[in-house]
């Protein structure tokens, strides 16, 4: 039972992290129709930013993180305006802009690995006493994980749902052209929904780092959030964060009692079941083209 | 629901609806082709129009409703078997492949379900390299029919519009279809071009007697063609006549020129 | 002279694993970065089949490539079965690679038989020289090329450029897709066959995602919609940073910033829809086999 529980809240705050990168890939799916595979490096980028300034800098987590947030959300914009802006106003298909996000993916994940090498780093942040409730330890980094991500994704929601700008990306959702004929600045829903991928993903990178370790290659785990997304549902975020927390606790289940090497089979072999039985998703949506 | 099939009823619709979220888009529509008619759907723009046609390749699925092709549903069947079991037609938005040539444009119609196994593919036989010789043959006398022959190996893309609107009428029949679906295939033409346009419709419908349900917003065009007429409104019929009945009704008349907003909801009352 | 046979037999093996690429991603527009994978499949299987059963090469080659293509339909039956518009595929060809590696990196032992997890498989015998590679590249780019001038291949480029038109038109997208994927799954089972044979060794790490990203990168620069394309780049990614061994780390950051340049610039690639490339190769076969195929739109 004990297990259990401790597998549970572990699964919790996993799925926390997934649900920041698996909206952050909802969002730019829902608009522009593409899987912005970048988004594996941006995570990465992050993390390292944020572990330099702890480790080089010396600076407090606080700063740390909010120098990751900003240098991220630098890079994610600069990516759009460089590498998708002009496949974008283009329409060129879908194809092109993956092979681009690819691109943008190889050259920066594989110059954080040129620049910092490839040895998985420690987070530099001193190891604190988990928190106990009766048996259970609960990290305290976990909590924390947890919190500040259910944070930002309200956050996000607030934005999304409560603001002018919000509304513009949501209906930028539905059908670019209309929005766009409606007044809304294609060019500026662009830039907002790369400054929240920005957020979203230095975020998350920087808590993926803690729990377990930070190496170039480790946006792989973005993988996890794009399963995440297409179990849900894809193009809806509500259904990310759900399929989020499913995986995260599942995989979790899979490491705790079975073992920790199957973990990522376990996420695959889910992503095939699911797409066999569901193919919507669990909440999915249609999203038929426009004849 | 009248069951008893006269046999030269084509394609049948009862009740055809679809509902996006909370607007109906198609609601409770009923048509009847006969065999060799060439009729036309009209209707103000929003009608629902391209969404019947929609419903009936199933590219949508419909919330309610039948589709009959010669007296058997094709509910759920997939767009490319209803396509082999007859359907054929083409877009409101062009939709060519842009980086064939009009000639391979066209001889996809012809062998979308490849005329040879894979393995022939592979060793490719005198069998199969006679399938393509009479592939290619058809091919080239389709784009003729069209009057493309001259610009068969020019990329669909860099075709003049009114061009690629004769090349997708092609590519349609190639696919030796029983039931032509033509979407506005007069859209954004002058007044010579429709004339060019209603000739070759005429043409083609006399001397291959498709039966042709046809969208299209050039009532000139629809009035020289059509036998008969539906004509849609917010998703509903709002009737269905003779081209000179059409003309002369005053409800069609209002749906055009009416400026009232109306709002559609999944329960009209 | 060993150094060039090298470059010969590790090129050719990319230029196959690339041609499978190219049907796939080239000519049917689907993306994959988890071809990698398949060569592993293909690879350990015919390794295991020659080691462990003794089969013959030839047929052990084949018969690891097909396993590849078995395998390939448990992601392209879900992911193209979906009806709706999403990027399933390409998703759950990275998950899949990851997989088969991550499985292969921790499965020492399958009954008897000693994989050596992320030791490697060893002893394998050494069956890959450079006729063996020049023969199956010869026999690779026939067969591709029969396959893409077929009808069954021009409804694959169909497909690619507009699917929701080509499945209205009567084509029927999963089993066209299917086939595109089983090919190049094939393609690059026979290719990790070679390489196994070659290096008389196999290590999971052979077949990460940076060998997938290579292949990409083959069909991505060599041109879309095209044969000679890929093989050119893929025999050149093989053989020019063996001449350039000073930028081997910058190898991927290069290309990562090439594939958006090429993207903006000239997406189709450096030889992409040169429709005269296909006719090439065909008119110096018919010069040299004498068969007849007439050209396509004479007219």
């Amino acid at each position: 039972m004990e297990l259990f529980l401790q597998q549970l809240i572990s699964g919790i705050s996993i799925g926390a992290i997934y649900s920041l990168l698996a909206v952050g890939y909802a969002l730019v799916y829902s608009v522009y129709n593409f899987t912005n595979w970048a988004f594996d490096a941006f995570m990465a980028f992050g993390a390292f930013m944020a572990f330099t300034a702890i480790s080089s800098l010396f600076l407090p987590f606080w700063a740390a993180m909010i120098i990751s947030i900003v240098l991220t959300i630098l890079l994610s914009v600069g990516t759009e305006k460089l590498a998708y802006s002009t496949l974008r106003r283009r329409k060129a298909p879908r194809l092109f802009m993956m092979i681009s996000a690819m691109g943008v993916n190889l050259a920066i994940v594989n110059l954080i690995n040129k620049a910092f090498g490839g040895t998985f780093r420690k987070f530099p942040i001193e190891d604190v006493q988990p928190i106990f409730i009766g048996n259970i330890s609960i990290g305290r980094m976990d909590l924390i994980a947890g919190l500040i991500s259910f944070g930002v994704l309200g956050l996000l929601w607030l934005f999304l749902y409560r603001t002018k700008w919000g509304l513009g990306i949501r209906a930028s959702a539905i059908d670019i052209l209309s929005a766009s004929l409606m007044g809304i600045n294609n060019d500026a829903v662009a830039m907002l929904i790369f400054t929240t991928t920005g957020v979203l993903s230095s975020v998350a990178g920087v808590f993926y780092g803690i729990k377990y370790a930070v190496y170039p290659m480790m946006g792989i785990v973005t993988i996890k959030a794009m399963i995440a997304s297409i179990v849900g549902g894809l193009g809806s975020l509500p259904a990310a964060i759900v399929g989020s927390m499913i995986l995260g606790i599942l995989e979790t289940m899979v490491s705790g009692y079975i073992s920790s090497s199957y973990r990522d089979l376990f996420s695959f072999l889910f992503l095939i079941l699911i797409l066999l039985f569901f193919p919507n998703g669990l909440m999915g949506k249609s999203g038929e083209e426009k004849l | 629901m009248n069951t008893q099939l006269r046999n030269d009823e084509i394609l049948t619709t009862h009740d055809l609806t679809v509902d996006f979220g909370g607007v109906r888009a198609v609601n409770k529509v009923s048509i009847t082709l006969h065999k060799g008619e060439l009729v036309g759907l009209i209707g103000p723009n929003g009608a629902g129009k391209t969404t019947v046609f929609n419903l009936i390749t199933n590219a949508i699925r419909p919330t309610a409703g039948q589709i009959l092709l010669h007296g058997k549903s094709i509910l759920g069947k997939s767009p490319d078997k209803i396509c082999r079991l007859g359907i054929s037609r083409t877009f409101q938005n062009i939709r060519l492949f842009p980086q064939m040539t009009a000639y391979e444009n066209v001889e996809l119609g012809l062998h979308s379900s490849p005329k040879y196994s894979i393995a022939e593919a592979f060793v490719r036989l005198p069998h199969a390299s006679r399938i393509e010789k009479g592939t290619r043959k058809r091919a080239l006398e389709l784009l003729e029919i069209v009057n493309l022959k001259e610009h068969a190996n020019e990329r669909a893309s860099s075709l003049p519009y009114g061009l690629q609107r004769r090349l997708e009428i092609a590519r349609a029949m190639a696919t030796s279809p029983q039931l032509l679906l033509l979407d506005e295939p007069a859209a954004g033409m002058n007044e010579d071009e429709c004339n060019d346009l209603v000739k070759l419709i005429h043409e083609i419908h006399t001397a291959m007697k498709y039966t042709t349900l046809m969208i299209e917003h050039h009532m000139a065009v629809v009035m020289d063609l059509c036998e008969c007429i539906y004509v849609l409104n917010l998703g509903s019929l709002l009737t269905q006549g003779i081209p000179k009945e059409i003309q002369n009704d005053p409800q069609v008349i209002k749906a055009y020129l009416g400026e009232r907003k109306n709002v559609r909801t999944a329960n009209p009352s | 002279m060993g150094y060039i046979n090298a470059i010969i037999i590790l090129g050719g093996i990319n230029i196959i694993a690339a041609l499978g690429v190219a049907i796939l991603t080239g000519y049917t527009g689907l993306f994959s970065i988890g071809h990698a994978g398949f060569m592993a499949l293909g690879g350990y299987m015919s390794a295991i089949l020659v080691k462990e059963f003794s089969v013959p090469f030839p047929i052990a080659l084949l018969a690891g490539g097909f396993f590849a293509g078995l395998c390939s339909f448990i992601i392209g039956y879900p992911a193209f079965r979906s009806r709706l518009r999403g990027d399933y595929f390409a998703i759950a060809t990275l998950g899949f690679s990851e997989a088969i590696r991550l499985l292969l990196n921790n499965t020492k032992m399958i009954g008897n038989i000693n994989l050596g997890g992320a030791f490697g498989y060893m002893n394998i015998p050494s069956h890959t020289n450079v006729l063996v590679v020049v023969i199956s590249l010869i026999l690779a780019l026939f067969f591709a090329h029969m396959f893409v001038t077929s009808q069954y291949g021009k409804n694959c480029i169909a497909v690619s450029q507009d699917e929701v038109a080509a499945q209205m038109m009567g084509v029927n997208l999963l089993k066209t897709k299917l086939t595109a994927l089983f090919i190049s799954a094939f393609y690059a089972g026979v290719a990790g066959g070679l390489l196994g044979f070659y290096f008389a060794y196999l290590s999971p790490s052979f077949f990460s995602i940076t060998k997938s990203s290579d292949l990409l990168a083959a069909v991505v620069f060599g041109g879309i919609q095209s044969l000679i394309g890929p093989l050119i780049t893929a025999f050149v990614l093989i053989a020019v940073p063996e001449f350039l061994r000073s930028l081997a780390e910058w190898r991927l950051i290069i290309y990562g910033c090439l594939f958006v340049v090429v993207m903006i610039f000239r997406p189709q690639g450096l030889f992409g829809y040169v429709e005269m490339n296909l006719n090439f190769v065909r008119v110096m076969w018919n010069k040299l086999f004498g068969r007849k195929t007439a050209k396509a739109s004479e007219g």
